[in-house]
């Protein structure tokens, strides 16, 4: 048994190596960039939406935070994005300390619209900006073309290669926090607040924490994408459906679990690329399809498509608290 | 024009555009007291309602107005259907008293509407324009639209009606009863799946007339509801999750300081203050600052 799961891992790894050599399309290349890069941000919002089951609505807010801090960064001063994606996760920790602490007074749909309006609130104050932040209009990376160390190259190959290493980073972070006593602290807090509190946890040091690590994390996601497409404005940034789809993928996937974001992340953007194909591109017709996956699967299965595959499972070879549930 | 009436104008457009927010806040409102639901989908069902106004206006070729009780009744009948086919399977799944799975399911039908108006109706804004609503009256140095008015007018009565309604009716008061404790509700014979259904129902009827009301002062497009469904989420946490009466009150306030704020500072400004004065209302007073406290 472990034996072959140790020629499975391995027979991925190869895939993953592999895959951009198969692929001369880099359109196609593109599109599983950005699917992984999905993933990523999916796992991001899985420490704090999934594990400890707080319902964010506003992670485009450490999206954004990224990315405008490694451009400003970079535009204004010259310093590699590379030095400014740690920058910016730092400030998105700090910015999720500062307001997470007023936001985890409240609970369920008011955290949420709290978080929705914590990022409308940036939107507003970025696309007010002058010049140095770009106002509305946004910014452009300047193109160097070839220039690694500075987080730009012409080859898609390059961006490939980071967004699987941000991926796996992500899984061994969720795994590393599923595993500690923090994480079962998280779990605690997901499945009864009052209990968890009673038995000596500090909730609201706890989520905090965990919100400050997933915002960094997404901080970094926000990097690469400003790196990827050159391009920022405050719009897409900061954009309440941005925020939305990070959340979805992950709940689709199934929250609070190791491989549902990764899982959340290809299916739905294979479906919703096959949407695009078949309706030629049509507007809306993308996001019609994941509007649909989202109610279908909540509908049959609040706790997601992975729970929905353990159920088709033979029971025979069912594992017993493989995933963690959701209440 | 003096500073004075400038600011007395803007005061007093504010309370007409705040009448219509309060209208849309109160449908918001009353499904949240009752069912402890968030319906994100709130927003598109109003411009689902506009949609409905602007077509069989030009269809039938009648006043906008006239419109009104014809759309609230589609919205009516639809809402009943998303809570009895839709949203009642997911919410008898969950146990816990603010199910998140409804919120999450809710959101999908926000994206779900928004896409779906736009590939039947296309990006473009469409309005409703008319002799009518260019017309105005004077009072003084002040002066209103016709439409400022019928909204005004029309929103007071609307937000009266359904506040007695609940209050002071026996169907209101089995709603409110289900509200408060479902359970005791149901061993006094209550069908609490019903009054959901009318209550989710109950709860579109203020988008029928806010939707009609709002044509002639804004433009309609496909994802006009994101923006009317924020503010009325702004307007129920001021005016209090589940009060009515605070969520009138809510509305009317975000209107005004909206109108007024626009004269002393940037629209844009303007926004990002009304979002903080929400963000430090959660914070301060979580009940809202109209509601009872007694969560």
């Amino acid at each position: 048994m472990l034996a072959r799961s140790r020629a499975l891992t391995l027979l991925a790894a190869a895939a993953i190596v592999a895959l951009p050599f198969g692929i001369s399309n880099p359109y196609a290349l593109s599109i599983i960039i950005l699917a992984l890069l999905y993933a990523y941000l999916a796992l991001c919002w899985n420490i704090i939406g999934g594990i400890a089951g707080q319902l964010s609505l506003g992670h485009a807010a450490w999206f954004g935070i990224g990315a405008y801090t490694s451009t400003v960064l970079f535009l204004h001063w010259g310093i590699s994005p590379w030095i400014g994606m740690l920058a910016g996760a730092v400030v998105a920790a700090a910015g999720a300390a500062l307001i997470g602490t007023p936001c985890f007074r409240l609970r369920g749909a008011y955290f949420a619209l709290a978080t929705i309006a914590a990022t409308m609130i940036l939107r507003i104050l970025v696309e007010n900006s002058n010049e140095w932040l770009g106002g509305p209009r946004g910014l452009d990376v300047k193109l160097l073309r070839d220039a690694p160390l500075q987080f730009q190259y012409t080859r898609k190959e390059f961006y490939y290669a980071i967004v699987v290493a941000l991926t796996a980073a992500g899984l061994l972070v969720n795994r590393a926090v599923m595993r500690s006593r923090f994480g079962h602290y998280l779990v605690a807090i997901r499945y009864d607040q009052e209990a968890a509190l009673a038995l000596g946890v500090d909730v609201q040091r706890c989520k905090v924490t965990a919100l400050a690590l997933s915002a960094a994390l997404t901080a970094i996601g926000g990097t690469f994408y400003a790196q990827f497409v050159l391009f920022i404005n405050p719009d897409e940034m900061f954009s309440i459906s941005l925020s939305i789809q990070i959340a979805v993928i992950c709940i689709i996937g199934g929250r609070g679990t190791l491989w549902g974001p990764v899982l959340g992340a290809l299916v739905l953007l294979l479906v919703e690329e096959a949407a695009r194909r078949v309706t030629g591109g049509m507007a809306g017709a993308d996001m019609i399809v994941y509007s649909l996956v989202l109610m279908i699967v909540i509908s049959v299965e609040p706790r997601g498509m992975l729970a929905i595959l353990d159920r088709l499972r033979p029971p025979s070879r069912a594992q017993p608290a493989a995933h963690g549930e959701v209440p | 024009m003096s500073t004075t009436t400038i600011l007395l104008q803007a005061l007093l457009n504010g309370v007409a555009s705040g009448s219509i927010y309060a209208l849309i806040a109160l449908g918001l409102s009353l499904q949240f007291g009752v069912m402890k639901i968030i319906n994100f989908a709130h927003g598109s069902l109003l411009m689902i309602g506009m949609y409905l106004a602007v077509w069989a206006t030009r269809v039938l070729g009648v006043h906008v107005l006239v419109m009104i009780p014809i759309v609230t009744v589609v919205l009516f009948v639809i809402g009943f259907f998303i809570q009895r086919w839709l949203i009642e399977p997911i919410y008898r799944k969950e146990a816990t008293r603010e199910p998140l799975g409804v919120l999450i399911f809710t959101t999908g039908l926000w994206i779900f509407l928004d896409n779906m108006m736009l590939i039947l109706a296309g990006p473009d804004y469409q309005s409703l324009s008319g002799p009518w609503a260019n017309q105005v009256v004077i009072f003084g140095n002040l002066i209103f639209s016709y439409p400022q008015i019928a909204a005004f007018v029309i929103a007071t009565l609307v937000s009266g009606a359904l506040v007695l309604t609940l209050r002071s009716t026996r169907i209101g008061r089995i709603i409110r009863a289900t509200g408060q404790d479902r359970e005791a509700a149901s061993v006094l014979g209550i069908d609490s799946a019903k009054i959901y259904q009318l209550s989710f129902a109950l709860g579109l009827t203020p988008l029928g007339v806010a939707g009609c009301l709002l044509l002639p002062l804004y433009p309609v497009n496909p994802f006009v509801g994101d923006v009317f469904g924020l503010r009325a989420f702004v307007v129920v946490v001021l005016g209090g999750m589940g009060s009515i009466g605070g969520a009138f009150w809510g509305g009317i306030l975000v209107g005004i300081m909206e109108s007024v704020g626009a004269q002393l500072m940037p629209v844009l400004v303007t926004e990002a203050l009304i979002f903080a004065v929400f963000l430090a209302v959660l914070y301060v007073r979580p009940a809202g600052l109209f509601g009872l406290e007694h969560e």
